[in-house]
């Protein structure tokens, strides 16, 4: 089942140059900023490309992005409160790994 | 001791969550006429402002701008014309070109917090994708988006949360003593 997944299409062309956009408007931008910005950056790339793929995306996938895009915003707003910003990274870590196993067909009744 | 000026200083904040709802030209206008106001170094006047409003422009300027959090409905762009500044032979390097920029920015902040508006400066954004998307004169040098847009009913987030301070904490008289490190 998993597999039939494999070759579809959860974002536009249009999108996909936006998140490289980003990127390299980042890459530059990180060679004068703060090291953890480096984390700030990713996180808000995350965000953004789970907002572009959440329309399409399997059954699988939704639950990472919908955490995404509720709780990146959310540390944005704990970047001083290293617990609360490293809880944060935890739960979405948690969560990507729960999607892998789950796209992965390696646990059928995986929990979400 | 307080008054109009006094209460906009200590009550403006950063915003960054806007709404759709667009800005009244008149309110725009008087916006960028308190930027005008601002003090520049030698009088140069080397400040200069573009108003972006369309959508398409707007998308593009998000995409390379990972410091902007908003999507509003107005960006103003500031930035110093290198070209009146070389006229006075002042250095392109001259610090006085990003505080003008700030000074402005400051004075537009105010301005839209007194008619009931949010601004939130961006800094973060690739000046070089920026100059090409606006398609920017060579001497202008793109320093600070001021968004402009009416706040979003949501509480508005810090990028650092800070103990409270007070302008005590900040303020030295006269010279430091012997034992500060300094000299």
């Amino acid at each position: 089942m998993a597999k039939k997944k494999k070759g579809k299409r959860v974002i536009s062309e249009d999108q996909a140059v936006e998140l490289l956009a980003l990127f390299v408007s980042s890459a530059q931008l990180l060679m004068s900023e703060p090291a953890h910005y480096g984390p700030l950056r990713l996180l808000t790339a995350t965000e953004r490309l789970s907002a572009m793929m959440l329309e399409r995306a399997s059954p699988e996938t939704r639950p990472f992005l919908e955490l995404a895009i509720e709780r990146i915003p959310q540390m944005h707003m704990q970047m001083s409160d290293v617990e609360a910003y490293s809880a944060g990274l935890e739960e979405l870590n948690a969560a990507i790994g729960e999607c892998l196993v789950r796209r992965a067909g390696l646990e059928e009744g995986a929990s979400q | 001791m307080t008054n109009d000026v006094l209460d906009a200083i200590r009550k403006r904040r950063v915003v960054r969550e806007m709404t759709d709802e667009p800005v009244a030209q008149e309110q725009l206008e008087q916006i960028l006429d308190a930027g005008r106001w601002a003090p520049t170094g030698g009088n140069l006047r080397q400040n200069r402002f573009v108003v972006v409003q369309d959508e398409k422009i707007k998308r593009l300027i998000y995409q390379v701008s990972p410091g902007m959090f908003q999507r509003p409905p107005v960006i103003i762009l500031i930035c110093t014309d290198l070209g009146v500044a070389r006229e006075h032979q002042v250095s392109d390097e001259s610090l006085t070109f990003p505080m003008d920029v700030g000074k402005a920015a400051q004075n537009m902040a105010l301005a839209a917090h007194s008619l009931g508006l949010a601004t939130g400066p961006v800094t973060s954004f690739s000046q070089t994708a920026v100059s090409r998307i606006l398609n920017l004169p060579d001497a202008y040098v793109p320093h600070m988006f001021l968004c402009l847009g009416h706040a979003a009913p949501v509480p508005q987030f810090n990028v650092r949360a800070w103990q409270r301070i007070t302008w005590r904490d900040l303020t030295f008289y006269d010279r430091f003593p012997s034992d500060s490190g300094g000299g």
